[in-house]
């Protein structure tokens, strides 16, 4: 019963009838371990369920209208600060990588995916590590400080005090962290950009500047966005670099989130932070989702 | 012809690249540099060099065993996140599927959610279900977060395949599960372990997770780091152990690359 002729069973003749079902264990365990308990931090963020002793369970939006302006709030605060840091840090990421994404597609050559594959091996290699490395670099006895000492442009035994510790050191880890696989989707655009545009723009008399700004930048624009996206998104709920080379002036929204299961127990509010975080997340996905493209979406439509 | 670039823009960028490259390794380079240093105090002058902290790390029973343990957990969990990534990609790979899109963004959506939700999420579930923290719990956390990159290794390779040559399978008499597993099977291969290393390297690194749910007396490797990192006396062995993970880790990543430039190159040339 080999059906020849339709399209449709062509190419799916390698999938057994009945194969959709397969889809269910790997989405089960998806709702089991990530949606499921997304809802039970709603329940807990307006009181239907609680960690603390002796408070009854009664639905409350106090903790919400707390978290929320108007009214002051160190958290919400923090969830500014956090914001700051996570906004400046995608746009300087971004600004930076441009460059190494126009020299990897314009200059680089027959070397470029090697090259492209040299920028990448170090964002390959362990987070933590890298954080940990920087850690040592920045502190205040550390790499940095001690060659200034030895150099004697600084008194022996004093650092300097925002290179640790500060929304400078967490600026610089994110910035470092991102700024390699920021500049892949800037790269893909570039290189696959039709480069008879940019001759045309040269014929009809464009300068080398006016070619890049009325031509070869605008085409590149949805790859610029998805970079800022890349980096924006991890960064907003962003916890361990700040746990690792922040202090109290630079951890970010993630750290309160943290604080509310680790030091001082308080799940009902904290998952009022949690759930605030996930809504931000989901409103940047609806803003930019549709410059993430992926194999998997092209099926999709 | 004008090119885009010209003679200076080329030397500006290249120098730009140059540096910034310099930069990305320079952290790597230091805790290498670091792993060999005598005192127990990262900084310069260099005290002198030694090689004993690597004794000392593995001769560390709470380190090696944190090693032991999340080399475990990232092995299951490359087999069973590979397991399931290659069921959802099956099911996509489809050319009707009932509410494809429901499907498709609840297994991107562990790409997206930060891991500190799931990690807290997972402690109140836990406590629902009057469970304690375990490493089991880890690795059910490490399969989902690790799911969606299974998939999207697998599901590309799933789609080139030629149908002609299972329809011949068909033809030739094996019934549709024969067929997968002596036809599809094979040739998803490369892809299958693709998704198993990359799904073990995001567990064995995995730090967000582990933390809150991996049990106090048995830490993953990575949780073991940082706690390294908070006690001085542990600090060396931290960077001579990391120094490790470093270099192999590259090897592997150059090691890949290389390897599929010759097999491409070599099916281009066959």
């Amino acid at each position: 019963m080999s059906a020849v002729g339709s399209r449709a069973r062509r190419s799916a003749s390698f999938l057994r009838p009945g194969s959709g079902l397969l889809i269910l264990p790997p989405a089960v365990w998806v709702l089991a371990v990530l949606v499921a308990p997304i809802v039970l931090i709603g329940l807990y963020s307006v009181n239907l369920k609680t960690n603390l002793l002796g408070v009854p369970t009664a639905f409350s939006t106090a903790n919400w209208k707390d978290f929320l302006p108007p009214g002051s709030n160190p958290f919400w605060d923090r969830f500014k600060i956090s914001m700051t840091i996570t906004i400046v840090v995608s746009v300087v990421t971004v600004v930076a990588a441009y460059p190494l994404a126009y020299f990897l597609a314009f200059v680089a050559g027959k070397r470029r995916y090697a090259l492209l594959m040299v920028l990448l091996a170090p964002f390959f290699t362990s987070y933590l590590l890298r954080v940990i490395a920087w850690e040592v670099i920045l502190n205040n006895h550390g790499v940095i400080n001690s060659l200034l000492w030895d150099l004697g442009l600084r008194t022996r035994g004093d650092g300097i005090p925002w290179l640790i510790y500060s929304k400078f050191s967490v600026g610089l880890v994110l910035f470092y962290s991102w700024v390699p696989f920021v500049a892949v989707p800037m790269f893909v655009v570039l290189d696959t950009m039709d480069r008879s545009l940019i001759e045309a723009a040269h014929d009809l008399g464009a300068s080398r500047l006016t070619a890049f700004l009325r031509v070869t930048f605008p085409l590149s624009i949805p790859g610029v966005i998805a970079g800022f996206v890349f980096v924006l998104i991890p960064t907003t709920g962003e916890f361990i670099t700040p746990l690792l080379v922040g202090g109290p002036s630079s951890f970010m929204f993630g750290n309160s989130i943290q604080s509310f299961f680790t030091d001082t127990p308080n799940w009902n509010y904290g998952a009022v932070l949690a759930l605030w975080l996930v809504a931000i997340v989901l409103v940047m996905l609806v803003l930019f989702g549709r410059y993430l493209s992926t194999d998997l979406e092209d099926a999709a439509t | 012809m004008t090119s885009a670039v010209g003679r200076l823009g080329r030397v500006g960028l290249s120098s730009y690249f140059t540096l910034l490259v310099l930069f990305l390794y320079a952290p790597l380079v230091v805790l290498v540099v670091f792993s060999f240093e005598d005192s127990y105090i990262q900084a310069l002058p260099w005290a002198g060099f030694t090689t004993k902290w690597f004794h000392t790390a593995f001769a560390n029973t709470d380190l090696t065993s944190a090693l032991r343990r999340s080399a475990m957990i990232g092995l299951l969990d490359g087999l069973a996140a590979t397991a399931l990534g290659t069921m959802a990609a099956v099911a996509l790979a489809r050319r009707r599927l009932f509410l494809r899109p429901l499907w498709t963004t609840l297994l991107l959506l562990p790409l997206v959610v930060p891991y500190i939700v799931l990690a807290i999420g997972m402690v109140i579930v836990l406590h629902e279900l009057g469970y304690q923290a375990s490493l089991s719990a880890v690795l059910v956390g490490h399969i989902a977060i690790s799911l969606p990159y299974s998939l999207l290794v697998v599901l590309p390779r799933l789609r080139t395949l030629d149908p002609s040559i299972v329809e011949a399978a068909r033809d030739l008499g094996a019934n549709p599960s024969r067929a997968f597993m002596l036809v599809t099977l094979p040739l998803l291969a490369p892809a299958l372990v693709a998704s198993v290393i990359i799904t073990f390297t995001i567990s064995f690194d995995e730090f967000a997770i582990a933390s809150f749910i991996a049990p106090p007396g048995s830490p993953t490797y990575p949780v073991f780091l940082y706690s390294g990192t908070r006690t001085p006396s542990l600090e060396p062995q931290v960077i001579a152990i990391g120094a490790i993970v470093v270099a192999l880790s590259m090897v592997l990543v150059l090691s890949a690359e290389i390897g599929r430039r010759w097999a491409d190159r070599r099916l281009a040339s066959a």
